[in-house]
């Protein structure tokens, strides 16, 4: 294992202690049994991730994490959505929704950024910037179902008051000295340029089916009103070029246009008939 | 059917069967694994390791990969892949336990690393119960889960699902390898949006809805908000390619509207094509 390699690995465990304890928490009466479909995406270090909105700001990236005993919220998260900490690090949420439709009113926060994330962000490790963690005080509301052959996990409201998590009177959440790698890995992810998440590119939208042929694809069906049709594709076309480069199939069609955005140039050799003309158009911003 | 064709078939489920047995050791009925929740809000299982134990580790969902100490590997016969310390007190190994047995559950090879957290040391000594370690999940993802907090059970059921090597994907991270990532819609919709700078509002705008389409058939009009797709948000154009790059042609999928002020849904089944 190389150094930098078992260094990173240290960031990937956010096992987390309360440092004080939670102010009395207020269970809002809700209808149990209510059922919600959260979708989630796993990071690039396989860390479940689902997004959340504080406020109606966002959406931000939370890490579903058992082993952290309740909601953290990163410092500069709370300042951006305009969250003030009391005098022990914790605040209440007035609104705090998760993806798939899940609002939690008055939600109780810390405000708190663990070393892990500030590592873990700068070193680019999950694939995408991590914004807080969602613990054991929140998710203890829930039945939870995860299955990783399903991109939703079904959360079911349960009516109990779960117990609360007690602080350990320790000075940062007993992270023994470790919180200086967070430091050191978000220095060293600067100098190696690092980004906390991709820099992600959509295909623009053409407007347009093809099926495969004999040589080449062929057009199966045009909108007309779309780019592909005002430009005067029709069914029918065979296409044999795309952006200068020749396509045998659907799957070579798709690979090109991955990399055509919206406001992209298009240009279609096609054969109509006998005769080969080019069509020219422009992507647009859509699906 | 044929007696011979009978006689096949019940070599190849008897065949299938010891390789299983010698393999997956997994039980394929729902087991429910009993835990305690520690006073710190965490979830402590009893664990195997390569049938030695059990000791309590702490059932993590935010884990990437399990953890245990360098006592307990020692204990389960996994000291010779122990290198050298390189930084004392730093010092982070690469295992691979045989079998990883969480309640009446088992997974065989699952990747875990040595090291000895503080953290979970604190937990320890605060709560005077040894924590020996985290499950996480290379152990968890291969099981449909099911976290019930009230009646404090996990119960685990094979799901078929490979979790992928959590290790080799952060060397990739560690060299820059992910800094470009492109989205394409899976389907054809026909909806065009845009979202003005400074449009901080949920959702995005549909700015034209082609003629045709399948937006169009399921009554998408110019001018609504699209706020989201299959039950994920669509506040900017990526966030709505990432949600239809999950839906597969012909599959009939709710998005929420907004429309005169008012949040409706549709129901559009999008068709093949780009």
């Amino acid at each position: 294992m190389s150094l930098l390699r078992m260094l990173s690995a240290w960031l990937l465990f956010v096992p987390l202690l309360l440092a004080a304890d939670s102010p009395p928490v207020r269970q809002p009466q809700r209808p149990a049994d209510k059922e919600y479909q959260i979708p989630y995406r796993l990071t690039l270090a396989k860390h479940i991730v689902v997004r959340v909105k504080i406020n109606r700001k966002g959406p931000f990236n939370f890490i579903l994490d058992t082993g952290a005993p309740a909601l953290f919220v990163a410092t500069k998260i709370a300042n951006r959505v305009g969250v003030t900490p009391d005098a022990n690090g914790w605040a209440k949420l007035d609104r705090f929704e998760i993806e798939g439709g899940l609002v939690i009113p008055q939600a109780h926060a810390r405000i708190e950024t663990p070393f892990q994330l500030e590592g873990m962000n700068g070193m680019g490790l999950a694939g995408m910037e991590i914004h807080g963690l969602i613990g054991y005080q929140l998710l203890a509301n829930y039945r939870m179902e995860i299955d990783f052959t399903r991109d939703k996990m079904t959360w079911v409201e349960l009516s109990y008051k779960p117990s609360q998590p007690l602080g350990m009177g320790l000075k940062s959440g007993g992270q023994g000295g470790l919180e200086v790698l967070g430091v050191v890995m978000k220095g060293l992810g600067g100098l190696l340029g690092r980004r906390s998440s991709p820099e992600i590119v959509v295909r623009g939208f053409l407007g347009m089916t093809l099926d495969d042929g004999d040589e080449f694809p062929k057009v199966h069906s045009v909108l007309a009103q779309g780019p592909a049709g005002k430009a005067g594709l029709r069914p029918g076309d065979v296409v044999q070029r795309l952006n200068d480069r020749t396509v045998t199939s659907v799957a070579d069609v798709l690979n090109l246009a991955r990399r055509i955005p919206p406001g992209g140039e298009v240009r279609l050799t096609i054969q109509r008939g006998k005769e080969i003309t080019t069509i020219r158009f422009t992507a647009e911003e859509g699906i | 059917m044929s007696r011979r064709l009978i006689m096949t078939l019940l070599l190849v489920v008897a065949l299938v069967g010891i390789l299983g047995a010698d393999t997956t050791p997994t039980v394929s009925q729902p087991v429910q694994v009993p835990f305690v929740l520690l006073r710190s809000g965490h979830m402590a299982v009893e664990v195997k390791l390569n049938g030695k134990g059990p000791y309590w580790l702490i059932f993590d969902t935010g884990a990437p990969i399990s953890l245990i100490n360098t006592r307990v590997a020692r204990e389960a016969g996994l000291a010779r892949d122990l290198p050298p310390a390189l930084l004392p007190g730093l010092s982070a190994a690469e295992v691979k336990i045989k079998t990883l047995q969480v309640g009446e559950q088992k997974a065989d090879n699952v990747s875990a690393i040595v090291m000895d957290h503080p953290t979970l040391q604190a937990i320890g000594s605060k709560l005077g119960k040894r924590i020996d370690g985290l499950v996480g999940f290379p152990f968890f993802a291969r099981f449909k889960m099911t976290i019930d907090y009230q009646t404090k059970t996990l119960t685990l059921v094979p799901s078929g699902y490979k979790p992928p090597d959590v290790l080799r994907a952060m060397t990739t991270a560690l060299l820059g390898g992910n800094s470009r990532k492109s989205l394409s819609a899976a389907a054809q919709w026909g909806i065009l949006v845009g979202k003005e700078v400074g449009d901080e509002a949920d959702g995005v705008e549909v700015r034209f809805v082609v003629p045709g389409s399948a937006a169009a058939k399921a009554g998408l009009k110019r001018g609504d908000r699209l706020l989201t797709l299959d039950g994920r948000w669509t506040d900017s154009l990526i966030d709505l390619h990432e949600a239809a790059a999950r839906v597969p042609a012909e599959v009939a999928t709710v998005v929420r509207i907004q429309r005169d002020g008012k949040e409706l849904e549709l129901t559009i089944t999008p068709v093949r094509g780009f």
